[in-house]
């Protein structure tokens, strides 16, 4: 298999999966209209990130052939969809004020959603099995939204304050670096399953000969894809929580 | 009437009044001066060990020095300019001026003050007392494992003395960050809010929180050298086992926020002066300090980068490769703020503003090589050659130490009501801007030819003599320039011109006060309504346009004391995350001997842990009965904390005990090491705790856990809580994935 027949070859169409996609995109346009660019784009990068994941030929290569493509996976449904899929949609003021437990549990399940995916054992059985694969993938979406609601929610009162959002990112960062070092650095392998890839593709020889990506370099690639872009994607909430910290009251002033 | 026991002591005083207002001094002010003075000393010693290093290198195959003086006398250069002297100058100037420019009388806690400051000359002291005891550390400041370990270093101790003073500087300095952070957030005037600070202390802000969360990785790295050193362990000896870069990992998940730490704070004193100089705003405050954010925060991302020579592996240095790009985007966005800043301003080249602009010149060379290392060919080439030499000393010297410079022309006259004097500044500046850019530049030339750094003598290759002797003469320019730097200094005391409060016409609240300023800071304080306080006072007519919503003189502040015991935990949280990632490594490669599957007893340990977890509860009714009144009640709830605490340690204590009857001590293998030393911290963290919690219960059983004091139950609590956690984690990476 050449890298082309991959890209051409190796989509996953999921019916019911566009299908919601479809819906959700169709309600927004004939809700929204274009009266928001900025959330209709994020919108669709919001789609876009779950169709690469999803639909692309990552998603072939996550079952069982490449720990990074499923790690690429991972991140884009649990890190990247979910924000995009908040600044979507449109923002309500007013709401009671709930802050606290809340936020210790969506941060937990924000990270969670990292470390109890990658437990050897329940990394395998996503690997190798596709109900546990589309139980995962719902998952992460939803523990996803869980953890950017405090920042994001559309309920803007209920948000965390400017400095508490910067610690629960930075400690969120924090803690996938930990994992993604971890991943990348460790003398085992992580998720045995893809280290005796099965390869139902027959893409093995090219990602193992022609990438060069050996079961070691795999796993490394996947740490690394944690470790560094994932933390870059929470130092990038963290320069818009500080934007809106500089930004907001000014506009504040301006509505008085 | 005074009783003749009172007039004695007082008359005793007379005689060493100043000394002692000096040694127990608790006022901001005083200690930030002592940090300078105590700097300045420092980087005469650092000067002087740096000119005897290019002596030697002033030509090929010289011989004043031995190799193993070399090696010494580079080590301590670099340790002693560090640690010793860019990291207290920086504290200094912090302590100085934070309180002073939000509008503070002192800093949060001014007795923890002095101790983070008497700490640092007990660093000091202990790393130059190894001149003394054997032989200075000769292993690099970076003091690489396995080379800094016993089989390479022989008996001599210079390296325990690099590690342990490296130990005491690091709680020195994570003590003054953490008051710095509660001081910024608890004591800021009223209208002073975290939007209109000055950038300087908005850098110090920040800078606090990576000196907190960046210094613990040292602190436990040098525990786990001194553990292989002194205790015969062998983390980082590949020869028995150990991994030989795990120490380059842990060192620089330090070592680049430090370069950072050393960084920011002198952007933010160039983000003072290149506006007041200008006699205009800073362009992009905003910017500036967003980016400040988004530097502190990649720089714990981009470590690795100072490893590409040691075979990563091509996909990690890819990674890496862009992170580091990534990071010279904020510092980039700086620059453009302060060149904006002067750009169609009406500016004044005072000695300071000249300090200002050569090392924004000086910054952006070094920054740019440095943006080269993020190639990882090119960081093959160059690594370890006099190229890195020139790039960092362009960063650290060009950069801070120029920064500082114009920092302390700035600010002189508010600390000693004195001008240095503008004719010999200008003589300084100018010897020290053609020595430092002799000394240093020909060195990226250097090290393109290949010239490797720390090595004590070189052959006579072409260009090598010409290029090293321009060097060394360089460096006694900038000897020189030391020395008048000096003396403008000592004879300024004296006799430079009187300032008055405000002689800039700067803007920030620090110029409010008198110069220098009484004890107390300040008898009135302007109102603050914008990021220039001062400025909307002088023009009332035509005023800074307001920054955010303004505050009443009562606005709520959070809790010093909360703050700092946060802050304080984090950065434990810091210092026990890298001691459990050491143990997971180390215990998943540890293939011989004993393994926590079959020495160590998850059932037994489990019930002791269920003592400390319910030690948490009953602190939690403690809390709550203090609060609602029920004194004893509450200590009874102390009590029996304290007793579980003690179980708990028991519980440790017999199960050491049965581990070394097996045989298995600190040094049997690589988990037994990071099985002790992970495990031994916490119980050391457990009895500091109990420590506390007795203060507490004898405050408690005194009646004195009110007023001032009615915050300590509470700060001992939220440790005690952490501790606890902490068990948790170490309880299941350990005893429970021990036993799967």
């Amino acid at each position: 298999m050449t890298a082309r027949d991959l890209l051409l070859h190796a989509w996953t169409w999921r019916p019911l999966l566009l299908g919601i996609l479809s819906t959700v995109c169709v309600l927004h346009f004939t809700r929204m209209r274009l009266s928001h660019p900025w959330r209709t784009l994020a919108l669709l990068a919001a789609v876009a990130a779950v169709v690469v994941a999803l639909v692309s030929p990552i998603d072939a290569l996550a079952r069982g052939t490449l720990f990074s493509a499923h790690m690429l996976q991972h991140m884009l449904l649990a890190l990247v969809a979910p924000p995009l899929l908040l600044l979507a949609l449109p923002t309500a003021r007013g709401a009671a004020a709930a802050r606290g437990k809340p936020a210790a549990l969506s941060w937990a399940m924000g990270v969670g959603a990292m470390w109890i995916w990658h437990a050897p054992a329940l990394c395998n059985a996503a690997a190798t099995s596709d109900a546990v694969r589309a139980f995962q993938n719902v998952s992460l979406v939803a523990m996803g939204i869980a953890f950017w609601l405090p920042i994001l929610g559309p309920h803007v009162d209920r948000r965390l304050s400017d400095m508490a959002a910067v610690a629960y990112l930075f400690t969120a960062c924090v803690a996938c670096t930990i994992l993604g070092i971890s991943i990348a650095l460790s003398p085992v392998e992580v998720c045995s399953a893809y280290g005796h890839a099965s390869d139902p593709l027959g893409a093995l020889p090219l990602v193992q000969g022609a990438w060069r990506l050996t079961p070691k370099v795999d796993q490394q690639l996947g740490g690394l894809l944690m470790w560094v872009p994932g933390c870059t994607v929470y130092a990038g909430a963290i320069l818009g929580v500080v934007a809106r910290f500089y930004g907001a009251p000014h506009a504040k002033v301006q509505e008085a | 009437m005074t009783t003749p026991a009172i007039v004695l002591p007082a008359a005793h005083r007379d005689v060493d009044a100043r000394w002692f207002d000096w040694v127990g001094t608790v006022d901001h002010k005083r200690i930030g001066l002592l940090y300078l003075w105590t700097a300045l000393f420092f980087f005469l010693v650092g000067g002087c060990e740096a000119l005897l290093v290019r002596l030697q290198l002033a030509v090929p195959h010289a011989t004043l020095l031995s190799p193993d003086a070399y090696n010494q006398l580079f080590t301590m250069h670099g340790t002693t300019m560090i640690f010793l002297v860019v990291m207290p100058t920086l504290a200094g100037f912090a302590n100085y001026l934070v309180p002073l420019m939000i509008g503070a009388s002192d800093v949060a806690f001014p007795r923890l003050n002095a101790l983070a400051y008497w700490l640092f000359p007990l660093g000091g002291f202990l790393l130059h007392f190894s001149w003394l005891a054997g032989g200075a550390p000769n292993v690099g400041w970076f003091s690489y494992a396995p080379l800094s370990e016993t089989p390479f270093t022989g008996v001599a101790h210079g390296a325990d003395y690099w590690a342990i003073s490296l130990v005491v500087l690091g709680v020195g300095t994570v003590a003054g960050a953490i008051n710095l952070i509660a001081t910024i957030l608890a004591l800021r005037a009223p209208g002073m809010t975290m939007q209109r600070v000055p950038l300087f202390v908005w850098m110090v802000f920040v800078n606090s929180f990576l000196t907190v969360l960046a210094l613990p990785a040292l602190t436990a790295s040098c525990v786990l050298l001194l553990v292989d050193r002194l205790f015969s362990a062998h983390l980082f000896l590949p020869s028995a086992g150990g991994s030989a870069l795990m120490w380059q990992h842990f060192f620089w998940s330090f070592g680049h926020p430090e370069v950072y730490i050393m960084a920011l704070p002198a952007f933010g004193m160039i983000s003072e002066v290149v506006p007041v100089f200008s006699r205009k705003p800073i362009f992009g405050y905003a910017f500036v300090a967003a980016s400040t954010v988004a530097i502190a925060v990649l720089s714990f991302g981009v470590w690795a980068h100072h490893m590409f020579a040691v075979g990563l592996g091509r996909v990690a240095e890819a990674v890496f490769a862009a992170s580091s790009l990534l990071i010279a985007v904020p510092t980039g966005i700086k620059i453009f703020s302060w060149v904006a800043t002067m750009w169609g301003g009406a500016i004044r080249l005072t000695t300071a503003m000249l300090f200002a602009v050569a090392f924004l010149i000086q910054f952006v060379i070094g920054g740019l090589s440095g943006v080269t290392f993020a190639v990882v060919p090119i960081d093959w080439q160059v690594t370890d050659t006099y190229y890195v030499v020139a790039h960092f000393h362009y960063v650290l010297f060009g950069g801070t130490a120029f920064g500082v410079m114009a920092a302390l022309y700035y600010w002189f006259p508010k600390m000693t009501g004195r001008l240095l004097d503008e004719r010999v500044g200008r003589l300084h500046f100018w010897l020290m801007v053609v020595g430092f850019n002799l000394t240093f530049f020909v060195q990226h030339f250097l090290g393109l030819l290949g010239m490797p750094r720390r090595v004590y003598t070189y052959p006579d290759l072409p260009y090598w003599a010409a290029l090293n002797m321009v060097s060394t003469v360089g460096a006694f320019v900038l000897g020189v320039s030391s020395l008048v730097l000096l003396f403008n200094v000592l004879r300024s005391l004296k006799v430079g011109e009187i300032a008055g409060d405000n002689p800039w016409n700067a803007w920030t609240l620090e110029w409010a006060a008198a110069s220098p300023p009484p004890e107390h800071n300040f008898d009135a304080l302007p109102p603050v309504h914008s990021r220039r306080p001062l400025w909307d006072l002088a023009h009332p007519d035509a005023p800074d346009s307001r920054v955010g919503a303004d505050e009443t003189a009562d606005a709520p502040r959070p809790s010093a004391a909360k703050v700092a015991v946060l802050s304080f935990i984090a950065s434990e949280t810091a210092f026990f995350a890298l001691l459990i990632v050491a143990y997971a490594f180390y215990t998943a490669t540890s293939r011989e001997g004993p393994s926590p599957h079959t020495s160590l007893d998850p059932v037994r340990t489990g019930l002791f842990t269920l003592a400390l977890i319910a030690s948490s509860f009953t602190l939690r009714r403690a809390e709550a009965d203090h609060d609602a009144r029920r004194t004893r009640r509450s200590v009874g709830w102390l009590v029996a904390t304290i007793i579980l605490g003690v179980v708990f340690l028991v519980g440790q204590g017999t199960e050491y005990e049965r581990l070394f009857r097996n045989g298995i001590t600190v040094q049997t293998n690589l988990f037994a090491t990071t099985f002790f030393t992970l495990t031994g911290f916490h119980g050391l963290h457990v009895l500091v705790g109990l420590i506390a919690l007795a203060v507490v219960l004898v405050l408690a059983l005194l009646g004195e856990l009110t007023g001032r004091l009615a915050y300590g139950l509470r700060s001992v609590a939220y440790y005690w809580h952490f501790v606890d956690v902490v068990w948790i984690v170490v309880f299941s990476v350990v005893y429970v994935r021990g036993a799967l």
